[in-house]
């Protein structure tokens, strides 16, 4: 091993656990249910600021930049441009969880498989909304790539309507 | 306001298992050692700042179990959590204390003791920064798929694999300039006795061998988990003066938060406007942290740089940001070493937090390293130049969070 | 869509644990080994002559640094300062629920020690306790060293 590596004393340990579980009480969003309401339609809603003219996808209620409200709703395009992306390592059985399951052992991914996270920013929006890339192997995707949304067979107004982005192609 | 000086410092060794002390032990060590730096006794000391990064740990109120061990019994005591600029924050607090004329002399410690968690993900901090999100999104029917896509790396790794991303995109830089700041770190890190990852003679090629944690990481480029301490005393300037050789001046300093640049923000909502590499909470700090130095040209003014880097792309990021370098050619500094130990504008000498990461105590450590250059007291990693003025950064929060501090070797 | 105004709470069940295992330092790991030998160990400060139960070493009065040559044996007797009485315990589920049978748990000071130990009371009626009253340590049958090797505090026998 190139590090240095050093010896010391262990200590015994008292073990105890934080259950932060159990039920927990949530103030619901109301935005970010309207946002999924929307997807349900194949609508994606954002919300438009008076003071600045930005577009916020999905919706907040009040500008981060000149912390107007954020009243009005606009729905933007399904069509957007990558603007930055991430590519997985390999996955593998036994090797994360997440929510104390492993992805490949529930099918979710293949044995191997590199999963592309991209940042999307669509056609109508200032903001960025992060999703899957599908359709496009990870030696493909680029910055400035045009994608479109991938929508859901059944839409049941859940977030999970928009499964994810695949290249555009004419 | 009054003039503050830092008269002593004081650290523990990091590693990822200090399994040999429980945390109290852990943390009075660091404050014993900078009492010790700066020959005051704890009676002397008339305040303490304290801090670590919320909920990592298992312990709910650590400032109750150390009170008797740092000597702060019967002493005000003020804790201060804001994420992995914490340290930063503990420190400018006590700043402020000893400023505002309440105090004379006020200690200053941070930690973390990430040995003491089960989990590597430190489930519990995790959870006061993006729980809430995760939640609303969840019950909004996110799916697991896209839960997996957000988690790739995880955490902060994540945030910044995007910010590596957005800045490689923009400033035309390319993975092997990571390679090249963690080789430089864990080469640094080898001559500075307190470090977490030492690696001698450590090459980019070395670092490129490592495995993928996510494209463009890879295991070399990341910090890691570390079990340290770190704590420093101020003092007032007659105390100082008095006192000290050498003290060191806190010229200036702000701490913005980023809130346009936040993942999740409120809502769940975008990625925000700006992209995760444009960190304007820093570009806000450093103007405001000069301006109150009086320094007006960072480039020739500022001798060294100990800047908050976990993640390799962040220690250019920082330095353009802090005005180091021209926006977009800190990798071309780099390359022609110029942020080397021996370089013309030294960043992280210590090895910074890409070396070492006991996270409450990491941005602390980068002011406390700031004055050791200016003492002169580095040992094996001081730079061979003489040193005026330093500046020291911490990036926490939600990622939105920036504390800056210059520090120099005169008040003025 | 719901309306603005309306707010929904949602309650979500969070499969969040988060597990610690804390490291006890030198001087700790000694006072709970001893404890296989049924034994208490505390530390004298050479500097104020505080004695602390279980031992640092670091006084919390004087700030003298301590070590293993200022560990000092303790019986398992001592004196009942306070107490308090649990009728009730958490559920996990974010309520109460009682308990079968109240649970006293008592501040005690060892003799020769000046620090308090807080531990469980057993043996006796909550409406017997009283402070100033004489306890003594009732040990685990067969004391591993372990923490739990101390079952519970119980009144001495006169």
């Amino acid at each position: 091993m190139p590090y240095i590596k050093e010896e010391r004393k262990e200590t015994i340990s008292v073990e105890g656990d934080w259950d932060i579980g159990g039920s927990t009480t949530w103030k619901d969003s109301t935005l970010l249910q309207g946002y999924a309401q929307g997807l349900k339609e194949k609508r994606i809603i954002g919300s438009l600021c008076p003071g600045c003219g930005k577009v916020i996808v999905p919706p907040r209620n009040i500008c981060g930049r000149c912390h107007r409200k954020m009243d009005e709703k606009v729905v933007v395009s399904d069509i957007g441009t990558v603007t930055c992306f991430v590519i997985s390592a390999p996955f593998a059985k036994g090797k994360m969880q997440v929510l104390g399951m492993d992805p490949v052992e529930t099918g979710l991914v293949g044995e191997g498989e590199r999963v592309i996270s991209v940042y999307v920013k669509l056609d109508g929006a200032d903001s960025n909304i992060d999703t899957e890339l599908i359709g496009a192997k990870p030696e493909e995707v680029y910055v400035g790539m045009r994608v479109k949304a991938v929508w859901a067979k059944e839409r049941q107004g859940k977030l999970s309507d928009l499964e994810a982005v695949e290249p555009l192609r004419d | 306001m009054r003039n503050v000086a830092i008269i002593g410092c004081g650290q523990t060794k990091h590693s990822a298992r200090r399994r040999d002390v429980n945390l109290a032990e852990m943390v009075g060590d660091a404050v014993w050692n900078a009492l010790e730096d700066a020959q005051v006794t704890p009676q002397e000391v008339d305040a303490f700042t304290v801090g670590n990064m919320q909920g990592f740990g298992g312990v709910a109120q650590p400032e109750q179990w150390l009170g008797d061990w740092i000597g702060a019994a019967g002493k005000p005591v003020l804790r201060v959590a804001t994420g992995g600029s914490t340290g930063g924050c503990v420190a400018q607090a006590a700043f402020y204390a000893v400023a505002s004329g309440l105090y004379d002399i006020a200690v200053a410690t941070a930690w973390e003791k990430h040995s003491d968690s089960k989990e590597p993900g430190a489930t519990t901090g995790l959870s006061h920064v993006a729980l809430g999100n995760t939640i609303n999104m969840i019950n909004c029917g996110l799916s697991f798929k896209h839960l997996l896509s957000m988690t790739l790396v995880g955490a902060a790794a994540g945030v910044a694999c995007y910010q590596a991303m957005y800045y490689m995109y923009r400033s035309g830089s390319r993975v092997e300039h990571l390679d090249m700041v963690a080789a430089k770190d864990r080469r640094n890190a080898a001559k500075n006795k307190y470090a977490h990852l030492q690696w001698p003679g450590c090459t980019p090629e070395d670092i490129a061998k490592t495995e993928w944690v996510a494209y463009p990481f890879r295991y070399g480029h990341i910090c890691p988990a570390s079990d340290g301490a770190s704590a420093m005393v101020l003092a007032c300037e007659d105390i100082a003066r008095k006192r000290c050789k050498k003290p060191v001046w806190i010229k200036g300093l702000a701490a913005y938060s980023d809130e346009e640049n936040q993942i999740m923000s409120e809502g769940a909502g975008g990625i925000g406007i700006l992209d995760a590499s444009q960190q304007i909470g820093a570009t806000m700090s450093a103007i405001k942290a000069y301006r109150m130095a009086g320094i007006r040209d960072p480039q020739k003014e500022i001798d060294v740089a100990e800047i908050y880097q976990p993640f390799p792309n962040q220690e250019l990021i920082f330095a353009e940001r802090l005005g180091l370098f021209d926006e977009g050619t800190a990798w071309r500094a780099l390359e022609k070493g110029e942020t080397d130990i021996n370089g013309r504008m030294p960043c992280d000498p210590s090895g910074g937090v890409n070396a070492t990461n006991a996270i409450g105590s990491s941005a602390l450590q980068r002011i406390l390293e700031c004055a050791l250059q200016i003492m002169g007291k580095a040992e094996e990693h001081q730079v061979p130049k003489e040193v005026h003025n330093a500046v020291a950064t911490g990036w926490g929060g939600a990622t939105n969070y920036i504390a800056v501090t210059v520090l120099g070797d005169s008040p003025y | 869509m719901s309306s603005q105004s309306e707010i929904v709470l949602t309650k979500v069940p969070v499969p969040l644990v988060a597990g610690f295992q804390w490291s006890v330092g030198e001087l700790m790991e000694k006072f709970i080994k001893a404890l296989a030998d049924r034994k208490i160990w505390g530390v004298k400060c050479p500097e104020c002559g505080y004695v602390y139960v279980p031992p640092r070493w670091r006084c919390g009065k004087c700030y003298a640094k301590l070590g293993e040559e200022n560990l000092t044996e303790l019986s398992g007797k001592g004196i009942l300062l306070s107490y308090a009485t649990a009728y009730v315990e958490l559920d996990g589920a974010g309520s109460f629920k009682d308990l079968s049978e109240p649970k006293p748990i008592g501040a005690i000071k060892l003799e020769g020690a000046d620090s308090t130990l807080f531990m469980p009371l057993g043996e006796v009626k909550p409406e017997e306790l009283k402070e100033g009253m004489k306890v003594e340590v009732v040990w685990r049958e067969e004391p591993k060293g372990e923490l739990a090797d101390i079952k519970y505090f119980k009144p001495a026998k006169r």
